[in-house]
């Protein structure tokens, strides 16, 4: 039996029914652009949150103090032998940053807030947010400045500006609380709004002398390559561990379970998202197949009576299912970029500022186009497409050709 | 002596769908030479029918032998039938048949496709058949384009493109006028004359009786002269 024979059937009997094909064409095209869009939300999501938190002072592994987590003080802190950055692997690392960082309390003149105090060194902060937020005023100096960085939210809650000055509270490496006032260098604006709340900063040496201490609290570790950083994030784990033998090397999954649970959640959702949509319309196209292959009994009856195989009758229908699957998959994936292109450069969902931080998402949502899941929605859609097509064709040849003329 | 191309002993066909068994053919003796044209005649429910579609391995027999071009019938597979009939038998049904989405040179090829024929071959074949049944000129157009007339012709080229043993039709003027069935009876009589095409018939019309070189008529399932 010829391929093109089937091919030439199967493609020609599609446009006997144009308007009901056309619906059907129009259904799938539909299903597979939405299933593709969400996708890309997904990802889009899934990425903004691992970005989130990494880009949240965590980094993609982390040394610290064991204890540290549970009691955050500057007496879970620890030296910093020199050269200890040569144990890592210089190509899988994009940036690294030695931090201070405790629980303290600012004061303006009117307001008195619970914040994260961090010292850094602002040259390589280029790995957090910190390195890509809009500042009014000016940046830290050095690791040296002592003055200090604070977010706009937190700006306003203490009803304070640029140039004016804050007390800052905390405990030092002693037990004892440690006050001093200092001035605001600049106060910045991050991409999720409730980081502004949450750190201020200043040099990390400042905050050394105020804690009375030349201990650090964090190391954190940014990974080269995003698309790497899976493979790339063992071989820095490696090299820290070696590097501080008595200390906790984390990743940033360890640190933030939930978070990355629900990152990982976003696979499953690709497969979730096609069964739920692509299901329903399973029952569409079987339906339309079981139409056309019962107006059509006697026809296909006639075949088999001149010598056609009944597998070849089965080929015929599983072939116009194919081609009505493959052309709807063109069309709605021709959909879906139409549409992606319009958002590629992002959403601007500003509005919604405030709930979106708490999943730790920003405010212009990008989108992201996977070649993977198109593939696998292109390729899961013609499978089911090919089993949509099983019981139309077992109808088709259920019917005796004798029988089947009679009609 | 001419080649026996049909040799049916004792064919019986019982069909039990209802409560009552129906007996569609009783103990059917019946044979046809190569050459031949023959008709098998008789009222309605006489079984013309369902003998044609026993030899043309459409239907099994209950009890007895078919035999064509020396293939017990009888004894074949689903598949074998299938390959049976794509290879020695053409058919021309009532209804003409012909696939709707397929021109009339492209219906005609269809069978050759079937049986693998080479396009090159196919299409020379399929145009010669459908030349010399004055179908030139309409070899782009698709049945729905075509009279009644027009398309049993077709099938006809269809069926003898083939180069089939054995040329079945069943009711072949049932639906078409008295000038459209001459032309038609005139077409088969060349096709058996000059071409020494075997036919086997299923009719009721006088029309085609007359043209046929033998007539066999059944009554209730049986032969009752001419076989």
């Amino acid at each position: 039996m010829a391929l093109p024979l089937l091919l030439q059937l199967s493609w020609r009997n599609l446009w006997r029914h144009r308007r009901r094909n056309s619906i059907l064409l129009a259904a799938i095209a539909v299903a597979v652009a939405g299933v593709v869009l969400l996708n890309t939300m997904l990802r889009g999501m899934q990425a903004d949150m691992e970005n989130s938190i990494i880009d949240n002072l965590t980094g993609h592994v982390k040394v610290l103090r064991p204890g540290y987590l549970e009691d955050p003080s500057i007496e879970r802190g620890f030296e910093v032998a020199a050269g200890w950055s040569e144990a890592l692997p210089a190509d899988a690392v994009a940036g690294w940053a030695v931090r201070v960082r405790v629980p303290a309390v600012i004061m303006s003149e009117r307001e008195t807030r619970g914040v994260q105090l961090v010292g850094v060194d602002p040259a390589r902060e280029s790995i957090s947010f910190l390195g890509n937020v809009t500042l009014s005023g000016e940046n830290l100096s050095g690791r040296e400045d002592r003055r200090i960085l604070i977010g706009a939210r937190l700006a306003e809650q203490l009803e304070t500006t640029v140039g004016r000055r804050l007390v800052l509270l905390t405990q030092g490496a002693d037990g004892r609380n440690r006050e001093a006032g200092y001035r605001i260098a600049g106060i910045y604006r991050a991409e999720v709004g409730g980081l502004e709340k949450l750190f201020v900063f200043t040099g990390a040496e400042t905050l050394q002398t105020m804690l009375g201490t030349a201990a650090v609290t964090e190391v954190s570790v940014r990974l080269a390559d995003a698309a790497d950083a899976k493979a790339n994030e063992g071989s820095v784990v490696a090299g820290l561990v070696a590097a501080f033998a008595d200390l906790d090397v984390r990743t940033w999954r360890q640190l933030e379970p939930q978070a990355a649970q629900m990152v990982e959640f976003a696979d499953a959702a690709v497969f979730i998202y096609f069964v739920v949509i692509m299901g329903a319309l399973v029952f569409g196209l079987v339906n339309t197949l079981v139409t056309a292959v019962m107006e059509r009994v006697r026809e296909l009856g006639m075949l088999r009576a001149l010598g056609m195989r009944p597998w070849a009758v089965v080929a015929q229908v599983t072939l116009e299912s194919a081609l009505v699957m493959s052309l709807g998959i063109v069309l709605g994936l021709v959909l879906a970029l139409a549409v992606f292109a319009l958002v590629a450069d992002g959403i601007d969902l500003t509005a919604f500022d405030d709930s979106l931080a708490s999943f730790g998402l920003r405010p212009i949502f990008v989108p992201v186009l996977r070649g993977s899941d198109v593939a696998l929605v292109v390729s899961m859609s013609l499978a089911l497409g090919l089993v949509a097509s099983f019981y139309p064709a077992r109808r088709a040849v259920k019917v005796k050709p004798l029988e089947a003329l009679r009609r | 002596m001419a080649e026996t191309v049909v040799r049916c002993q004792g064919v019986s066909r019982v069909y039990n769908d209802g409560a009552v068994p129906v007996h569609a053919l009783r103990g059917v003796d019946f044979e046809l030479a190569a050459g031949e044209w023959v008709s098998l005649a008789g009222p309605s429910g006489s079984g013309k029918s369902t003998l044609l579609h026993m030899i043309g391995g459409l239907d099994r027999p209950s009890e007895g032998s078919v035999v064509v071009d020396d293939v017990e019938v009888t004894a074949l597979t689903e598949a074998q039938l299938a390959d049976l009939r794509l290879r020695r038998i053409g058919f021309v049904f009532q209804a003409y048949n012909l696939i709707p989405v397929l021109s009339a040179l492209e219906n005609v090829e269809f069978i050759m496709q079937l049986q693998g024929v080479a396009a090159a071959e196919r299409r020379v074949r399929a145009g010669e058949a459908l030349e010399s049944l004055g179908l030139a000129e309409l070899t782009d157009r698709r049945p729905g384009e075509m009279s009644g007339g027009q398309q049993q012709r077709v099938a006809i080229a269809r069926a003898i493109a083939a180069g089939p043993v054995l040329l079945l039709a069943d009711e072949p003027s049932a639906n078409l006028d008295t000038t459209t069935t001459k032309e038609l009876l005139d077409l088969l009589q060349k096709l058996n004359q000059e071409r020494g095409v075997t036919i086997l018939t299923a009719t009721h019309d006088p029309m085609v009786m007359q043209y046929t070189s033998r007539r066999v008529n059944l009554r209730d399932g049986s032969v009752v002269d001419g076989s």
